[in-house]
Formats: C-alpha cells, structure tokens, sequence
C-alpha cells in the first residue's frame, strides 16, 4: 500500500523512519523549513541583520542550505573554494555559479592554487596529511580568512546530522575530547580574527537534503569527490547507517544526547590557551612550552606543502595561516 | 517483470527481475533504503511504491564523505 503523508495524509514522496513519518512534497518542505528555523533559533545562528557567507561546494548541503537561507530571507552571499581538482572543481564551480546566477545572487570565488600555490591533489601526493584533512585544514583557513576580508558576521556550512554523527563517532571511537569540545553546531566570535560559524542543517539527515535537492529542482553534483573513496568517514557512515537500518534514530539520539547532556560537560573542560600564529597573524593554540613562537596548523602544513611543489608564478611565500580550527576535524 | 536501475554515484546500470516494490528492489541491490533515493521520471519513490515492468529507475546514493 502506498505511503500516506504524516501531515495531510496525500500520496507521501519520502519516508522519514527516524521520526516515524513520510511527507508529500510541499509538507516536505514545510518539514525542512522547520527543521532549519529550530536550529537557526535554538542556537542564535543567525539575527536578521547579519551578512551571512555561505559556503558551497556544488553539492547536496551546501546548495540545500543557501537555498533554505535565501528563502528565509537572509542576507547571503555564497563562497565557493575552488580545490583543483581537475573536471570535478571545474563541475562543482559551475553548478555554483549557475545556482546564484539563477537566484540573483552573490557568488565570491577563491582559488587554493592562486593564493596559496598548491591544489589539494599535489597536497595529498606530498603532504603529511590525508587528502581530507589538508582539504578540511585549507577550506576551515579560507573560509575564515574571506568572511573577514568581506565583512560578513556568520560562516554558514552544510555540516548536516550524518555529517555530525561520524564526526563525533570519530572522535568518540579516540576519546579525542578537544575535538569533540568544539563539536557545536554554532561556534562564537570568541576572538578578534574567527568568524561566527554555524550549522543550519544539523538537525537533517543527508538523504533528506539530497531529498530537498531534487523535489526543488536544485542540479547538484552528484559525483563523489575522486579523493574521497573509502575515507575514514565514509565508513563510520556506512557503520552508522547499518545500525540506523535496524533501530531507526539510532544517529539522532547518538548526537543530541551528546549536545543535550555531554557538549557542555567538555566544553568547560576544553581549556585549550589561544594565541595569534606568528607567521599569519590568526588565531590558533598556544604551544605548551611558552618560548617556542606559536604557528598554525595551516602554516605549518602549506610550509611543508609549498616547499616541496615546483614554484607556482606569482604564488610567493607562505602568506596566511589558519586560525585554531574552528570545526570539528574531517576524517580522512 | 524486469527493471532498469542506474546505480551512482559512481555509474552502473543493472537490470533486476522480478521485484514488485521498492523495498525488494533495494534488498536485491544490497543496498541500505536510509542510504539512497529512488527516483522514476523525476519523481520520489517511497520503499512501498510498487515498480512496473520495464521501469526504469535510479538509485542515487545519498552520502558524501567530506565534509
């Protein structure tokens, strides 16, 4: 028998196990919005009067969200990062530009290679990191970094509950306790250079962004990034989804028991001492022996990076930093 | 009874015979219904919906691995 929406009982178009509910197309929307206004009201994302930098990929999330954002009517422009990662950027940059060229909007592009001289598959050839943790380490940097430079108030990503999840399965399965601290889907402007970040769709599953996607008619990438082939999240998720198959919730209960009752617990315990990069002037941890000139994790890996690359014109020294990372790190 | 499902990413297309709903389809493909979206002429599909003969479908995996 065919599936009736939870809300107007019509014909229903996606199941949401989770909640014990399946909605027809426009009570699906009416469920996302709502979603989305929770989180952005729980936590005070977002006031109304903030420039808000969106950034974007060119998948599901990203588009979902700026699209979700502009719909509620908030001041956004995009930020799109292109990686170098061949067809797969040149694919993703233009689905970005065709989404804010549809909707009149705002897109402002950078280029890892143009301003800091490598791409991410050279990083991931020479690198000390996995091809994820330097793309995570770069996009964390830049993001920051062009917030500031425009004048926005708030960094808003894609970040969804799936995402949320394996992140904090990784950093569980390490007890990796710094990490799982700044694991919060609204991170404050604690310090002069950080922007504001937040998570809008972290109450959302990604099958249901990707559901949101293709009801609205938004041409994501679908392609997988070349790089990304078995990372280590993409197992934690497959191992989520396995047990969110038999006890259906099992991801939600997972990651808002842990904001609800454990986030505030490491949070007072995360008494990590910030001080500013000596190299780029941003924001980062400050070294346990006090004589040693503190340095970002982004200046020390793009030093290591640059070094080992043929010189790229006009790319000159290493010339920024990332601030104390702001995010969660990504698996790789 | 036999459908057509194009599986991505990353691409391939194989044909199942024999399944009447979604759900059936899905367990023949070994594939998790919380991880993916089938999708028929542009439209949504629910695990319950019944398939035809000769329907041509796909199931697009709805999981990304950066973040």
């Amino acid at each position: 028998m065919a599936m009736r929406c939870k809300r107007c009982r019509g014909a229903a178009v996606i199941e949401v196990r989770r909640h014990n509910a399946a909605f027809c197309r426009d009570c699906f929307f009416h469920y996302v919005g709502q979603q989305v206004t929770r989180a952005i009201a729980k936590h005070r994302m977002l006031a109304p009067a903030d420039r808000v930098l969106v950034a974007v990929s060119g998948g599901k999330d990203s588009l979902a969200l700026w699209d979700l954002l502009l719909g509620l009517g908030y001041q956004t422009d995009g930020l799109y990062l292109s990686l170098g990662i061949g067809a797969y950027s040149e694919r993703s940059k233009r689905v970005c530009e065709e989404f804010a060229a549809a909707r009149g909007a705002t897109l402002v592009a950078r280029d890892l290679a143009a301003e800091h001289g490598y791409t991410i598959p050279e990083a991931a050839r020479r690198g000390g990191r996995s091809s994820c943790g330097v793309c995570g380490l770069s996009k964390r940097y830049v993001f920051n970094r062009a917030a500031l430079d425009g004048g926005y108030d708030v960094v808003a990503t894609g970040h969804n509950l799936d995402d949320e999840a394996a992140v904090l399965f990784a950093n569980t399965l390490r007890w990796d306790t710094a990490a799982m601290a700044r694991q919060f889907p609204v991170l404050e402007a604690t310090r002069p250079g950080l922007v504001k970040k937040v998570k809008p769709l972290y109450r959302l599953a990604e099958r249901e962004t990707a559901a949101y996607c293709i009801l609205k008619g938004i041409d994501y990438v679908v392609e997988e990034c070349p790089l990304v082939g078995g990372n280590t999240q993409m197992r934690h998720k497959e191992t989520l989804n396995r047990m969110e198959e038999q006890s259906p919730g099992t991801k939600h209960s997972f990651l808002f028991g842990y904001l609800e009752r454990a986030a505030e617990l490491l949070r007072v315990a995360d008494v990590a001492e910030l001080a500013e990069c000596s190299r780029c002037g941003m924001t980062t941890q400050a070294p346990d022996d006090p004589a040693e000139a503190p340095v970002c994790a982004f200046c020390r890996s793009k030093a290591r990076l640059v070094k080992s690359l043929p010189v790229v014109e006009g790319s000159g020294e290493p010339q920024g930093g990332a601030p104390v990372d702001h995010f969660e790190v990504t698996a790789g | 009874m036999l459908v057509t499902a194009r599986l991505r990413p990353p691409d391939r297309t194989v044909e199942v015979a024999d399944v009447r709903r979604v759900v059936d389809l899905l367990g023949r493909l070994d594939v998790l219904p919380g991880a993916v979206l089938v999708i028929r002429d542009g439209a949504l599909l629910t695990s319950q919906d019944e398939l035809r003969d000769g329907d041509r479908v796909e199931v697009r995996f709805a999981i990304s691995g950066g973040s």
